[in-house]
């Protein structure tokens, strides 16, 4: 018969599944051990500890626990602004107006979850180019590209449906500009203005409150399921060859100096945050007006370089077949472990430095030719 | 085959019947006016006018019999075929110089009065008959109200109607007249507000050449015909030493430096020329003229400053409304500004334009401050410095456990 112990820990230990919880949370990259949830909590935290940490938890394979956070500060965040925002076309700028100038800390709080937005989305795509280069995408990694590839498009989603919340001009012309790019792919474009505006390329009441639907609720839950996903399939398989979770590196840190490293990560996180948001404010601009094109107005950054590919191919095919390479190379790029000949090979290989520089040179051209002719 | 008699005795019958009933048909509603049986255009036209509205009758200003359907019957008995227009407007002010008729449409009973004293009046009594009567601007039997926006004496449409006659080069040699007068008119700031932008505020030709009494204003009253409208700079304008030194030498007031007919928006840079026109270069005049226009364009430059930096302080959501408002007074003191440059004197422009400077200058030191945000930056240094000194202790924690952990 085991002796009752009666701290607090153990009095809901009793009640709850605290090892399984605990599971749940560390499945967002703190730490990667797999708990067995039958253990009571003191013992599997004890056996966690006393785990040497694999290689991949390791500096600076942490851009997926950097989204992690960050995507927690934009949770936080969001919650704090939807308490004032008003999801209409009339009281949006008004309302976005009154957290920036006469909520306590809203200017603050607005712009950390605008810089929060460009950094998550910077640290994706940094992560999704340094998965081409190291072939996380191999046997067996392919479902991990597929959802970090996946999660980079939920939180695109979540910028652009973000931005246009404030109705003001340009985020107004900038999200026509979008879903005029998304509507020009055949059948999924037609479908995704009619859920998104009713088939309009406008902005109505009815596409802000989709619009927010989207931002607050639904993407975020994708973007929590996703990451889960995804680190299920890192705690697994680990991010690269040697990372193999039951191989040790040599002398690696215990999980203390794993959790410091983290905090010291963190703190500088936050320093750039702040710095960001207090030095470059994003200002609010203009009231939208339907009937008035802001001039030099083009999609979101991301959205440029298709954007110049439809400009580009304009003059010289018609718009559906634009829309149709668009989305096949999209298609593509998400699928690509089961394109013939880049699931197998050697693992710790990706694509050629060559290969990611020229499709990185590709990208960038197309982003700034978009970004000369918005 | 030939139909039957009978049969065509019934056809005719009922022919005769159908072209008397068609007949019947057409006459005017009026079974006493017989008038547009004969004259049917006119009847059509006259069916259009505030006339025919008010129950006014062709036999009203034409006499004769309206109910005779004899051509010389109907033309007997006092008829007037009004072809002499000499006789005209003594025949209009029958009914309108009577107080009786026009009290109930309340109408002014002075026109014919008035333009018995106007250049077209003094013509005809003259007997000179091209000049303008009554129908060459209200028209003959559609004459409609000046506010029916289709009638020729509606506001956008003077310009047209006083221009069928002062546009006609030929007929305006002979009387010594400009014939440019309309057109330059119509190129004008008063032309185009009214022609283009659509503003009954701006004037058309007889605002300032009357209505019935038109006559061009003379030397001396030219001030008081442009100051109905411009009223501040009428008053400055009187204050300054131009009015009496003009008038005396016979110079045309304000169309001297603004011109009549074209007149065209005077940006304040015109100033700087403009003095020396008349006073010669270097003159004390010109001096004044460049000091006016450096106060006017440095105030002009800072308020628009100003309003700039509103612009982005709204698009930062930073509270703008009292900045708006004051930036708004600057902008009134500027446009009082430009009245007072009539008095041709420094104080007065001095004083405006020293008011809409400052307070630009305030809005523009309080917005810079809140745009600067220096309290957030001096926040953001003590931020890095806590953040680095906790960078600091972590990463000597971390030394410590690291080195217990390779002694163990």
């Amino acid at each position: 018969m085991k002796q009752e112990k009666s701290g607090a820990l153990d009095w809901f230990s009793r009640r709850l599944n605290l090892t399984e919880i605990f599971s749940l949370l560390t499945s967002y990259g703190v730490f990667h051990a797999e708990l067995d949830s039958r253990k009571n909590i003191r013992e599997a935290i004890a056996e966690a500890k006393a785990q040497p940490m694999p290689s991949y938890d390791q500096w600076p394979r942490v851009l997926g626990l950097l989204a992690v956070v960050l995507l927690l500060i934009e949770i936080v965040t969001g919650s704090l602004l939807a308490f004032y925002y008003l999801p209409t076309p009339q009281t949006a700028r008004a309302s976005v107006a009154t957290i920036l100038r006469d909520v306590d800390f809203g200017r603050f709080v607005h712009q950390i979850h605008f810089w929060g937005a460009q950094l998550l989305i910077a640290v994706l795509i940094v992560r999704v180019v340094r998965f081409l280069i190291r072939g996380v995408y191999r046997k067996p990694r392919e479902l991990m590209w597929i959802f970090g590839v996946l999660l980079l498009l939920v939180c695109f989603h979540s910028d652009l449906t973000g931005k246009a919340l404030p109705m003001t001009g340009t985020a107004y012309w900038s999200s026509v500009r979008a879903l005029e790019l998304v509507g020009s792919i055949p059948i999924y474009g037609s479908v995704m203005l009619f859920l998104l505006g009713g088939g309009e390329t406008v902005i109505t009441e009815l596409t802000l409150i989709r619009f927010y639907l989207l931002h607050v609720a639904l993407l975020p839950f994708a973007a929590i399921t996703l990451i889960y996903l995804h680190f299920s399939g890192v705690r697994r398989l680990g991010q690269t060859e040697t990372g193999s979770h039951e191989t040790p590196t040599r002398g690696g840190p215990v999980i203390r100096i794993h959790l410091l490293n983290q905090a010291i990560l963190f703190t500088i996180l936050l320093g750039i945050l702040v710095s960001l948001a207090v030095l470059v404010p994003y200002p609010l601009g203009d009231a939208a007006d339907p009937y008035l094109t802001v001039p030099g107005v083009g999609p979101p950054w991301y959205l440029l370089a298709p954007f110049g590919f439809m400009e580009l191919t304009a003059p010289f095919l018609p718009t559906w077949i634009g829309g149709t390479i668009l989305f096949l190379t999209f298609t593509a790029f998400v699928l690509l472990p089961f394109l013939p000949g880049f699931s197998e090979g050697a693992r710790s290989r990706g694509l050629s430095w060559v290969i990611v520089a020229a499709l990185l040179a590709v990208w960038i051209f197309l982003t700034i030719y978009g970004a000369r002719v918005a | 085959m030939r139909p039957p008699r009978r049969a065509q005795l019934t056809d005719g019958l009922i022919a005769g019947l159908i072209g008397a009933l068609w007949t019947l048909a057409s006459v005017p509603v009026s079974a006493q006016e017989m008038c547009g049986t004969c004259h049917p255009e006119n009847r059509v036209s006259f069916e259009d006018s505030i006339h025919h509205a008010e129950t006014v009758t062709c036999s009203e200003c034409h006499g004769g019999n309206p109910e005779s359907r004899e051509v010389a019957a109907a033309h007997r008995g006092g008829f007037h075929s009004l072809t002499n227009r000499l006789e005209v407007p003594e025949m209009c002010a029958t009914c309108h110089s009577d107080l009786t008729r026009m009290r109930a449409y309340n109408l002014p009973v002075d026109q014919y009065a008035i333009y018995l004293t106007s250049q077209h009046g003094k013509g005809l009594e003259s007997g000179e008959t091209r000049v303008a009567i009554c129908t060459d601007c209200h028209g003959v039997h559609d004459i409609r109200r000046p506010r029916d926006p289709s009638s020729s004496t509606h506001p956008r449409h003077i310009s047209e109607t006083c221009g069928r006659c002062h546009g006609d080069e030929a007929l305006m040699q002979e009387f010594g007249l400009d014939p440019n007068v309309v057109a330059d008119y119509r190129s004008s700031i008063h032309g185009r507000m009214l022609l283009e932008e659509g503003s009954l505020a701006a004037p058309n030709c007889t605002s300032c050449h009357g209505v019935h009494g038109a006559t061009p204003p003379g030397v001396g009253d030219i001030d008081k015909v442009c100051g109905a409208c411009h009223e501040q700079t009428r008053r400055a304008f009187l204050e300054g030493p131009h009015y009496e030194g003009m008038t005396a030498a016979a110079v045309s007031e304000c169309t001297s430096c603004h011109s009549n007919h074209a007149i065209q928006q005077f940006g304040i840079e015109r100033v700087e020329s403009l003095c020396a026109e008349c006073h010669g270069e270097g003159s004390d005049q010109a001096v004044l003229g460049h000091k006016i226009h450096t106060l006017i364009d440095s105030a002009s430059e800072e308020v628009a400053a100003a309003e700039e930096l509103v612009h982005r302080a709204d698009q930062a959501a930073l509270e703008v409304e009292d900045p708006m408002s004051r930036v708004e007074e600057a902008k009134t003191y500027l446009t009082e500004a430009l009245p007072a440059v009539h008095a041709v004197s420094l104080e007065p422009v001095e004083q405006l334009t020293r008011r809409a400077q400052s307070i630009a200058e305030e809005v523009e030191h309080e917005l810079y401050s809140k745009l600067d945000r220096r309290v957030a930056k001096i926040g953001l240094v003590l931020f890095w410095f806590y953040l680095l000194m906790t960078i600091a202790v972590l990463v000597i924690f971390r030394r410590r456990l690291r080195s217990e952990t390779e002694a163990s």
